[in-house]
């Protein structure tokens, strides 16, 4: 008899994604039973807060397992929780989205179980192999949830579109791993990593990285890539949007960041140049075509694509001041647009998406809270100080700026300019702009309306004290 | 295998790679696209095992190769149940025909 | 040139000249009859580089299960009867442009590549060692995968049951 050998398991650092996915198979089944939506939303947020807390008390451990395939450090740690974080606050919208919309909740809860847990994964992966399984978790629960609401024909058509287009950039993805394969025979990164400086296929390699630069770019939605974007977001549920948004962006840039400087390192005057061209366009575009948006759903798709090429200026410039950036700013800007796009769901409701910015109108004074919760988010998208916005963009900007790249800079900070155009119509829309009388009574919203004012608070408090959050962004990047 | 230099292997894979690609691009009808999407997956995985082949260590490329064969199950049996739950709603499959949002 | 060789590039033509069939016909349901011939060269290609275990997956799981997948959603979802407008195709030329430049990349980079010739192993069968592979130094993908299938199985459920609660 042979022996089977196994490779030495730390446990530890599979205990965040063991425990998301126990949640959501728990989830799962208990959709069978239980028909109260607001038990499976709190059973949700209990599972999710414990596995944040557990995986902060995992602070300061490192360790690499399953063979070199799976890191436990700072950084995995620090996107681990920005996604449960990003999960608490999305299933606190939900709880109140998903009334009347004939969504069932167990499965909505479990895919986003699911989802959060193939995030986990590409934060932790050390190997391009866990890096593209982890992919697919995420993808494919996230494709399932864009079309939840079935007896919408745009969410319907939103899933169609997300998970053609997730396909096909799957599709470069394994291509460009097979590339890098042949070129330096291996997955795992430390290896691909020594193996990049004395490969006789440089050609081919950078051909790989290309490819892996496409697929990347389609996650986390870089121009040219981002022809999904608008479409699917505006159709989604509202809730999911969100999360694609937020954290499905997230877990690209974790990924992204990690194979990029760390595997391909070696190569980063190579791949930078592309980069940059793609963070420039990503920028002007995004920001661009924002400003022609009448739908606020729709913009915010657009701003998420720009707010994307800001992020992409932070991994140009690389190093320590770049990857720090790129974390604090993923950071900032996940509260910041997890926070608008509460705002949206809060006006509106089943069979009325109230998503112009002509029932905008007046806001500011009919619902107060909103009026000002929603302006502090416009504020900081544009990068106003002392909100959040505005000290991830001053990082990104210094980092790019330390590393020389001051054309991009320039651009970023004029981007910045335009960005306030559509941001400001917003404003003026809900305090400047008469609106309609008030039709019917506003319904309870309370745990919309937590999340939102959650997001509110740490924009704030994140943009007035950056130095504390800094500090933990640097722990995660400086533990790659 | 001998005789055959690793060059026209991958130039297989890369010919599908193309084929894929164009499929992708030009095709409106979903499950058109899909099928493009499949060759994709299968030019990939004609390099997975060539490399493995050629570089004497086989088992690592034809393990994700595996891995990539599921997926394509994977990926086919979501997305045709998204199509299916589409052509339900709309009649139709063509990327164009649903208006439901603006382009 | 042996026999062999020769029945490889026998084989490769075939899966080419099918794969050009699933990109160019114009009726859809021919176009998935081409990916079957497709998916067989493909496998038989695997044969002649050693893959018997990845061939036999090829197989069952492509042949067996998706190809059958897409040919059930191409029945359900057209009237086989008006096959000519089955496959639509718009953006023709420009698409043409954007995959010649794809692919003179990626050729150029192909035929530049040198590799170190280690050719050539004796030809066994691989199960065992992917098997081992598996369980062992490959365990965290095996259970990451079967993670997937599951929301897959899960995920093909919620969309496609039929009622919504009211």
């Amino acid at each position: 008899m042979e022996q089977l050998l196994l490779p030495a398991i730390d446990w530890l650092a599979v205990l965040p994604v063991g425990l998301t996915s126990i949640l959501g198979l728990v989830l799962l089944a208990l959709g069978l039973f239980v028909d109260d939506d607001e038990t499976l939303g709190w059973i949700t947020l209990i599972g999710l807060a414990v596995t944040a807390v557990a995986t902060a008390c995992l602070a300061g451990q490192k360790s690499i397992t399953f063979n070199g395939t799976f890191a436990l450090d700072a950084y995995a740690l620090f996107f681990d929780l920005l996604f449960l974080v990003a999960g608490i606050v999305v299933v606190l919208m939900s709880m109140t989205y998903l009334e009347g919309t004939g969504i069932p909740s167990g499965d909505y809860y479990g895919l986003l179980a699911f989802a959060i847990a193939g995030m986990i994964v590409m934060a932790s992966a050390t190997d391009l192999i866990v890096v593209f399984l982890g992919l697919e978790i995420m993808s494919i629960s996230v494709y399932v949830l864009a079309g939840a609401w079935r007896t919408q024909l745009r969410s319907n058509e939103a899933a169609m579109k997300y998970f053609l287009l997730g396909a096909f950039a799957t599709g470069f993805l394994l291509y460009g791993i097979a590339l890098v394969y042949g070129a330096t025979g291996a997955f795992r990164l430390d290896r691909i990593a020594t193996a990049v400086g004395d490969t006789p296929n440089r050609t081919m390699l950078i051909a790989g990285v290309a490819m892996l630069i496409i697929a990347f770019g389609f996650k986390v939605a870089a121009v040219p890539f981002h022809m999904w974007t608008p479409d699917v977001y505006e159709g989604a549920p509202t809730t999911v949007t969100a999360l694609m948004a937020v954290a499905v962006k997230a877990a690209g840039f974790a990924a992204f960041v990690r194979v990029f400087l760390h595997g391909f390192g070696g190569l980063h005057a190579d791949w930078s140049m592309l980069l940059w061209v793609i963070a420039a366009l990503t920028m002007t575009v995004g920001n661009v075509l924002a400003l022609a948006q009448r739908n606020v759903k729709r913009m915010l798709a657009y701003s998420s694509i720009a707010h994307a090429g800001y992020i992409l200026v932070a991994l140009v410039a690389s190093g320590a001041a770049g990857g720090t950036a790129a974390l604090f700013y993923l950071l900032v800007y996940s509260f910041m647009t997890l926070g608008a796009f509460g705002v949206v769901a809060a006006l509106g409701s089943v069979g009325e998406p109230n998503e112009t910015l002509d029932d905008y109108a007046g806001i500011g004074f009919r619902r107060p809270l909103l009026g000002v919760t929603m302006t502090i988010f416009m504020l900081s998208l544009t990068g106003i100080p002392p909100l959040a916005g505005f000290a991830g963009k001053f990082y990104v900007f210094t980092a790019a700026i330390r590393e020389g790249y001051y054309v991009l800079a320039v651009i970023g900070v004029l981007n910045s300019a335009i960005s306030s155009a559509y941001y400001v119509r917003v404003l003026i829309a809900m305090y400047l702009t008469p609106g309609a009388e008030e039709h019917g009574r506003v319904a309870r919203q309370p745990y919309l309306l937590t999340s939102i004012v959650v997001s509110a608070v740490m924009t704030v408090v994140v943009g007035v004290f950056p130095a504390l959050w800094m500090q933990l962004a640097r722990f995660g990047f400086l533990s790659l | 295998m001998p005789g055959v230099p690793l060059q026209h292997v991958l130039l297989v894979g890369l010919v599908l790679f193309a084929l894929g690609l164009y499929t992708v691009l030009t095709r409106r009808n979903a499950i058109g696209i899909l099928m493009g999407i499949e060759l994709l997956l299968n030019a990939a995985n004609v390099n997975y095992v060539a490399f493995a082949r050629y570089s004497g260590a086989p088992t690592d490329g034809q393990i994700f190769a595996i891995f990539v064969v599921m997926l394509a199950a994977a990926e086919a049996a979501v997305g045709l149940a998204i199509v299916l739950g589409i052509y339900r709603n709309f009649e139709s499959i063509d990327v164009d025909a649903t208006h439901a949002l603006r382009h | 040139m042996s026999l062999s060789v020769a029945l490889f590039y026998a084989f490769a033509a075939f899966t080419v000249i099918s794969a050009a069939g699933v990109a160019f016909s114009r009726n859809i349901v021919y176009s998935a009859f081409a990916l079957l011939g497709t998916l067989f060269g493909v496998a038989a290609l695997y044969v002649f580089l050693g893959a018997d275990f990845v061939a036999g997956a090829q197989f069952l799981i492509y042949i067996g299960g998706v190809l059958v997948l897409i040919l059930f959603a191409v029945m359900l979802t057209h009237r086989i009867a008006d096959g000519a407008v089955s496959n639509r195709a718009a953006g023709g030329p420009a698409a043409l442009v954007a995959v010649g430049l794809v692919a003179a990349v990626l050729g150029r980079a192909l035929f530049k590549a040198r590799w170190p010739v280690v050719d050539v192993l004796a030809d066994g069968p691989t199960t065992h060692a992917i098997g081992d592979g598996f369980l062992g130094r490959y365990v965290l993908p095996f259970e990451l995968a079967s993670f997937v299938l599951l929301a897959v199985l899960v995920g093909a459920i919620v969309v496609s049951r039929k009622e919504l609660r009211s």
